[in-house]
């Protein structure tokens, strides 16, 4: 196979404005932070996240004016630091789409995608006021006569998924969690893997089983040392409730938010 | 916020007799999930699994399966959660045994909550598209309320704003069992919520008054029983940290 090893800023140059991009992790953990960082650099607009459960990741997005529309089950940094301010404030300023789902809506509209079906039948939602406000349709099950709801497709342009190891050829391995990452890697059209370190193919072929990703379903693999920070990367470092805590402290002022992005955020990591 | 002197001591007591009563409603054998920012149900299923419930299968948002964490984390899906798991699953998988009827009980919250149990985490305001408050969204709750054989709510705020007449929009309907405050413990009967008991350290009459609903409190009604001697050593071995006080600080 091809070696897909590339730049982070060359494979981000082909992330159009407008795409929907499923972002991999969960809360403040193992989000794709080097990859949303390099949107931000390159100043990306009109941004559809998909995500069961985001924090940094989307508010940042939010905050910065890359995102247009989250679709999203939970939005928050969980624990102390509290909700999403940025994303909170451009919601509730009219720049920012909430598309609410819940987390198990999101995961049928994934299925959906990554089986080529158009639509997903699930069991959940009854009474929820959410039915209504997505549109979820309902349709009689031919068999039984039944009603049952529908969640529509949600077929990502681009996953952003970062993972612990990953050789070459693009074969991910994730250790611990791997939340929706795995089937976002199966219903996006493009998979980018952002990795801890590149290993050998050698190494993952020893444990087949463990390597969540196929290569063939990945376009490129960015080496991206640290590449969840500030968010948390199991085995190897824990969120960084500092960095995080400052951020939520200046995230108010547009100013200071800019600058903070851009000496601490953007300034710590270097481009790739 | 503070963390030392009188108030963090009075929050500390609460934060037990919280845990202590939401671990009290777990049974032997059954399965529990609990999902993002949950601390206190956290604690609550560890204390239960390590007093009264010793085969309680716990099930978390990053997968591991009756976990044992050396040290707890206060974000509910931190990898610490993984440590001490024999097996490893998905959310997918336990949205998906709730789905097919065999997730016994689910913990969530509500920012608010109305007297039919139903709960809002969406939005605050008349246009859910253009809210006041955007709130942070119901993550799994409006998959699980309907599905979980029974759903365990808890707030560490009761006051008019959460348990109100009418929610801004319904996130989350279904199976409600109890609802825990750091006033008392509600049940749901027949469709509608009352209080089952008051919590030691409150009064009938400051829950009636913190409650945006018609409840039937009194002298009459029966005190939670309070934390046991046993209850909080387990407490201090499970948490020696004190995580469950993080669910009342922050931003």
């Amino acid at each position: 196979m091809p070696d897909k090893r590339r730049s982070l800023a060359e494979v981000i140059a082909t992330v159009p404005d407008g795409s929907r991009l499923a972002l991999g992790g969960n809360t403040l953990h193992r989000a794709p932070a080097a990859a949303v960082h390099e949107l931000i650099r390159q100043r990306k607009r009109g941004l559809e996240l998909v995500k069961t459960a985001g924090a940094y990741d989307v508010d940042l997005l939010c905050g910065v004016g890359a995102a247009a529309v989250v679709t999203a089950g939970f939005v928050g940094y969980e624990t102390v630091l509290g909700l999403a301010p940025m994303y909170r404030r451009a919601v509730e300023q009219g720049t920012v789409e909430a598309r609410e789902h819940a987390c198990y809506t999101i995961i049928a509209g994934l299925r959906a995608a990554s089986q080529g079906v158009p639509f997903m039948p699930l069991n959940g939602l009854q009474g929820s006021d959410l039915v209504a406000l997505r549109g979820f349709a309902s349709v009689r099950d031919p068999y039984s006569g039944d009603d049952v709801v529908v969640v529509p497709a949600i077929v990502p342009d681009v996953a952003l998924i970062h993972v612990q190891e990953a050789d070459v050829d693009g074969n991910a391995r994730i250790w611990g969690s791997e939340f929706e990452d795995t089937l976002m890697a199966r219903a996006a059209r493009r998979v980018i893997v952002t990795a801890e370190r590149i290993v050998d193919r050698a190494a993952l072929a020893a444990e087949p089983k463990r390597t969540s990703i196929p290569g063939f379903l990945v376009e490129a693999v960015v080496e991206a040392p640290e590449g969840a920070w500030p968010t948390s990367c199991a085995g190897l470092y824990e969120y960084d409730a500092a960095v995080l805590e400052q951020l939520l402290t200046v995230s108010d002022d547009p100013e200071a938010l800019r600058a903070f992005v851009d000496e601490r955020i953007l300034g710590a990591v270097p481009a790739r | 916020m503070t963390t030392t002197g009188p108030a963090a001591v009075e929050q500390a007591a609460v934060a037990a007799q919280m845990a202590v009563a939401l671990s009290r409603l777990l049974r032997d054998g059954e399965t529990v999930f609990f999902g993002v920012a949950s601390p206190l149900p956290m604690v609550a299923a560890l204390l239960a699994r390590r007093l009264h419930a010793p085969d309680l299968v716990i099930l978390t948002i990053p997968g591991g399966v009756d976990p044992e964490p050396s040290a707890l984390p206060i974000s509910t899906v931190d990898p610490r959660l993984l440590v001490g798991a024999p097996a490893l699953i998905t959310l997918a998988d336990v949205f998906d045994l709730a789905a097919r009827g065999r997730l016994d009980t689910a913990f969530l919250g509500g920012v608010q909550i109305d007297r039919r149990g139903r709960i809002n985490l969406s939005a605050i305001g008349d246009d859910p598209q253009r809210p006041t408050v955007r709130l942070p969204g119901g993550a799994g709750s409006a998959a699980l309320m309907p599905t979980a054989g029974r759903t365990i709510l808890w707030r560490t705020r009761h006051d008019t704003r959460t348990f109100v007449p009418e929610l801004s929009f319904v996130t989350a309907a279904g199976n409600v069992d109890r609802v825990v405050t750091p006033l008392c413990v509600l049940r749901r009967t027949d469709g509608v919520l009352d209080v089952e008991s008051v919590h030691p350290f409150s009064r009938p009459d400051a829950v009636r008054d913190a409650t945006g609903f018609p409840v039937t409190v009194g002298p009459q009604t029966p005190v939670t029983p309070e934390p046991t001697e046993a209850e909080l050593a387990a407490l201090r071995e499970i948490d020696p940290a004190g995580v469950v006080a993080s669910e009342f600080q922050g931003r």
